[in-house]
């Protein structure tokens, strides 16, 4: 067993044995399901997805490990700045970013490409779960206490809002939300948002940019652009209709091999999946996320610090409302925006975001009575 | 601790909803999926299965088209083509431009490559060009790399040998059109029936398409062939033609306005039909310039028409023995009763010209036949009255169809009480019998009514479809017209002398082949009035007139004439007199045919044997 001195420092590292072992296993076994699909999607090729995509799991385990071992102080000292720092990152993309598919996402910093807005989901729940850990409990819900946690949602929404990418944003705002939900903030607030939010429906309407519009109206009528924008949702419908009880076989979509589905690697690679593994590969799929989320969830239960709390159960809402955003558009239940299915689409930011954030529960786990600064 | 603990409760609540909410979703989810996979799973199959399966159809060959003895009159022939997916292609006008120089075509061409891809959704394969030499195919395949979404193909043309002589009877082919669809719905391959066989049996000629199912992506380019099921050729249709009359006939009638045909008396097959002018088939078929179609159209001869079926005359004399039948079989005249012919008939303060103002004196039926004395029928149709006329021409097929396998017959007029009250809401009058009767007036009747009724004269009172698809087997008459053998044989005798008496109309046109002789009666149909004046001054002659004020010039009759085995009936436009032009056209293409040992086969025997008219 390792042991952390005062110091901070880590003196050995964590025995793997002493970590929540069905969590990785099921994080494992979801980025395995991941590398089969993407071989699968390129016609039973391991290029060009799916190898990288099984290294990325590799480094992302690596990665989990290696946070796991992190002093839970350390994370605690980490998240305000790390918030700062992938702010900064954000306003930086707004201004030298390069554009891909029409919109500003990505950083090029040489060697890497970076996508700063899915760090910001990750960084601002534990800058979330820190402004909460410090503010008494009787202030949650007074004015101040509301304004500065909105603020902290809201301006990095906005900036990725602007990109623009509505899907990421709407899932920040979301997740955000989801954590001051959490947080105790009084039920009165949330009912009073949620009807802010539908008079406000018509005012966002005229904002949107006309692409943007147009997947709405898709959404609510595929065939108005069978060829456009309805394209998507109908062909994705199609492949996931077609694989019936048992699915069609690896490799053996003809939606997918015969590239009828777009984005079939990225956002729609559910598609696949479900018109090759069939209605039974498909349930337990969405089975294998929701213990996930389980997991999660009781970890954060059984939790005593405010920050590891509001910090796991948080994560586990943002992977939650990810899968079924994703997956309810991929089924035509939602509007197509651009959700990828965590773990198995492909994309390294995702998915070493969410691992990170994997390995941060896993070493909040470790540390249920780590003195934290109150 | 009370703090963590009320803290601690309500985080747990919360949660506890946040789970709840997440496993609502996923139930959602799950019906979602069971509702796609399960429920509706057959649907998204067949959907999953359409997108993937592409259904192209492969034309079936088709049919050709020969003459009784298996001479080809439409065959098909290998066409190299060009067809392009116009949204295939990078850059249209870069692409025509480098097809242009490639092949050498002048402006012209390359736009009128552009007038057919304008034509057609983008998405639509077009033929652009057709019938293009080896050559020129064989440069294209080699440039094919650098010309996106242009594809040659080896597709078929319809090309017809003798293409002149069986224009108007063959009929030619045409690129189909939305209006083709509509008349054929399950029209496939690329050419379908504009007129004549082709267009009649176009459902025979065209065959069973064969299927093609490929597998597609998403751009519609083929992945690879899943199965193929090939075509059942068209069938091969024989006509009853005989090729060498038939081109006989039509150099026969070459430089002259009208129609031939000769008709086997037996069976109803037609052994020859030409109309003419003529046109040329395979040009038709390739598809001409409009300057040139509306040529033909205007044309004053009007080429494109089978006036051997849509010509419509007065049928003049060659009516007059269905006069005299008309008298006879109803006993209201002794056939050897005289009556005398002074060259003008007077009834009603009118006068009736008989066609010779000398006048033929006192003549019985059978003279009036031969010398086709108009005076005698004047006289006999006052007899007759309009009623007993009107009927015995419809039971001769006037005014019908006559039910040949062609499309747009004309069935022809013929006038009676009824008729004249329904079109010109007055009475019928006594004087428009005795014009009916000489064939002139209101009746009208297409030379192949004609062809009919010769044949029911001579075969004995059968009434016969005549058809033009080589039959073997026996044929039942339309109807018996049950009409007297005697009464027949006075009126076959009439036609006897009429063509080898010197004193007959025909007489010129006489012929004997192995014993056998023709039979016929001439007519010579007015096309204009002739004034008092003009009588006074004599008549002009037809070679005087204008080309389109001259008469028509008829003849029907058959052949042998002691046992009756074709008959034969010729209208030629504005030709002048019946037994100047068209009796020796008549004559000519039955001598051809009694030649021809080929087509002449034994004979059965119809009604009673009359070779006693012979004698």
């Amino acid at each position: 067993m390792s042991y952390q001195g005062r110091s901070g420092r880590t003196t050995q590292l964590v025995s793997i044995g002493l970590l929540n072992m069905p969590l990785i296993f099921i994080t494992a076994l979801l980025g395995l399901i991941g590398v089969m699909v993407l071989y699968s999607v390129a016609g039973g090729d391991f290029s060009p997805w799916a190898w990288r995509h099984a290294t990325r799991l590799a480094v992302g385990l690596l990665l989990m490990y290696a946070i796991a071992n992190l002093d839970l102080r350390t994370i605690f000292n980490f998240s305000y700045p790390i918030y700062g720092g992938v702010f900064l990152l954000l306003i930086a993309v707004e201004l030298v970013g390069n554009s891909g598919m029409g919109a500003q996402r990505w950083l090029n910093l040489g060697f890497v490409t970076l996508q700063p807005s899915e760090f910001m989901r990750f960084a601002l729940i534990m800058a979330l779960a820190r402004y909460y850990h410090t503010l008494h409990r009787d202030d949650v819900s007074q004015p101040l206490g509301l304004v500065v946690p909105m603020a902290m949602i809201g301006l990095p929404a906005l900036l990725v809002f602007a990109q623009p990418d509505l899907g990421t944003a709407l899932m920040l705002a979301a997740s955000g939300i989801g954590l001051v939900f959490l947080a105790g903030v009084s039920m009165r607030y949330f009912l009073a948002g949620i009807a802010i939010a539908i008079a406000a429906v018509p005012v966002v309407w005229n904002y949107l940019f006309e692409y943007q519009k147009e997947r709405v109206l898709v959404f609510l009528d595929p065939e108005r652009d069978p060829l456009g924008a309805g394209y998507h949702i109908i062909q994705s419908k199609i492949g996931i209709g077609s694989g019936g009880l048992f699915g069609k076989g690896i490799a053996q979509g003809t939606q997918s091999q015969l590239n009828f589905l777009p984005e079939r690697h990225t956002d729609f690679v559910f598609a696949i999946y479900a018109e090759e593994l069939g209605f039974i590969g498909s349930i337990i799929l969405i089975f294998l996320f929701a213990v996930m989320i389980f997991l999660m969830f009781n970890i954060a239960a059984q939790m005593r610090h405010r920050f590891s709390q509001l910090t796991i159960a948080g994560f586990a809402f943002a992977l939650s409302i990810y899968v079924t955003v994703n997956l309810a558009m991929v089924m035509g239940l939602a509007p197509v925006v651009g959700v990828p299915l965590p773990f198995i689409s492909y994309g390294g930011t995702s998915l070493l975001t969410f691992m990170a954030g994997l390995g941060v529960i896993l070493s909040m786990e470790r540390q249920p009575m780590a003195d934290l600064p109150k | 601790m009370s703090i963590y603990d009320t803290e601690g409760q309500n985080f747990s609540r919360r949660l506890l909803m946040l789970g709840g909410l997440q496993a609502g979703l996923f139930l959602v989810l799950a019906g979602r999926l069971q509702f796609l996979q399960v429920a509706r799973s057959d649907v998204y199959a067949t959907l999953a299965e359409a997108n993937r399966v592409n259904i192209s159809q492969i034309s079936a060959l088709r049919g050709r088209i020969t003459d009784r003895s298996g001479k080809l009159l439409a065959d098909n022939d290998r066409n190299l083509q060009i067809r392009m997916v116009p949204e295939q292609v990078a850059d249209m006008d870069v692409t025509l431009n480098d097809l242009g120089r490639l092949l050498n075509l002048d402006r012209s061409a390359v736009n009128e490559m552009r007038r057919k891809i304008s034509r057609v959704p983008s998405f639509k394969p077009v033929v652009v060009l057709e019938d293009l030499s080896w050559d020129a195919f064989a440069a294209l395949n080699l440039n094919l790399p650098y010309l996106s979404g242009v594809e040659p193909v080896v597709g078929q043309k319809r090309v017809y040998p003798h293409a002149q002589s069986v224009a108007h009877l063959v009929g030619f082919v045409g690129t189909k059109t939305r209006e083709d669809l509509r008349r054929v719905d399950d029209i496939v391959g690329d050419h379908v029936g504009r007129s004549g066989i082709e267009r009649h049996f176009e459902r025979d000629l065209r065959g069973t398409p064969g299927v093609r199912h490929v597998e597609v992506n998403a751009i519609g380019r083929t992945v690879r062939e899943l199965q193929s099921e090939p075509g059942e050729k068209g069938r091969d249709l024989a006509l009853s033609i005989d090729l060498d009359l038939q081109i006989f006939s039509a150099q026969r009638l070459k430089g002259l306005s009208g129609s031939a045909m000769v008709m086997d008396i037996h069976s109803g097959e037609m052994v020859s039909m030409v109309s003419a002018p003529s046109f040329d088939l395979n040009k038709l078929s390739r598809g001409i310039e409009v300057e040139e179609w509306e040529r033909l159209v205007d044309h004053e001869r009007k080429p494109l028409v089978n006036k051997a079926m849509r010509g419509l005359y007065a049928p003049g004399s060659t009516f007059k023995m269905l006069v005299a039948l008309a008298a006879l079989e109803d006993k209201l005249i002794d056939p050897e009763e005289k009556i005398s012919c002074t060259g003008i008939y007077k009834f009603a303060r009118e006068e009736f010209h008989c066609w010779t103002s000398q006048g033929h004196g006192p003549v019985n039926m059978i003279d009036a036949i031969e010398r086709s004395c108009d005076t005698y029928f004047y006289d006999l149709a006052l007899r007759v009255g309009i009623d007993r006329i009107e009927s015995m021409a419809r039971r001769f097929g006037f005014g019908k169809s006559t039910g040949i396998d062609l499309d747009g017959e004309k069935s022809g007029t013929v006038p009676g009480r009824d008729w004249k009250r329904a079109n010109y809401d007055t009475g019928w009058r006594t004087g428009e019998t005795i014009i009916t009767a000489i064939g002139q007036g209101y009746l009208l009747a297409t030379p192949l009514q004609l062809a009919v009724m010769t044949a029911a004269l001579a075969n004995g009172g059968k009434l016969l479809q005549p058809r033009i698809i080589k039959t073997d087997n026996a044929v039942e008459p339309i109807s018996e017209l049950r009409l007297k053998p005697e009464n027949l044989a006075i009126v076959q005798r009439g036609m006897y002398r009429s063509v080898n008496r010197p004193d007959g109309t025909a007489y010129a046109s006489s012929l004997l082949i192995d014993g056998a002789r023709m039979s016929g009666k001439t007519g010579t149909v007015q096309v204009r009035r002739i004034s008092k004046d003009e009588r006074l001054t004599g008549v002009i002659p037809n070679s005087k007139l204008d080309w389109h004020l001259r008469d028509h010039s008829l003849f029907v009759g058959y052949v042998p004439h002691n046992n009756p085995r074709y008959a034969v009936s010729v209208v030629i436009e504005h030709g002048g007199g019946g037994g100047q032009v068209a009796a020796p056209i008549a004559r000519d293409i039955m001598v051809q045919l009694l030649k021809n040992k080929n087509i002449v086969r034994p004979a059965k025997l119809v009604g009673k044997d009359n070779s006693e008219v012979a004698s």
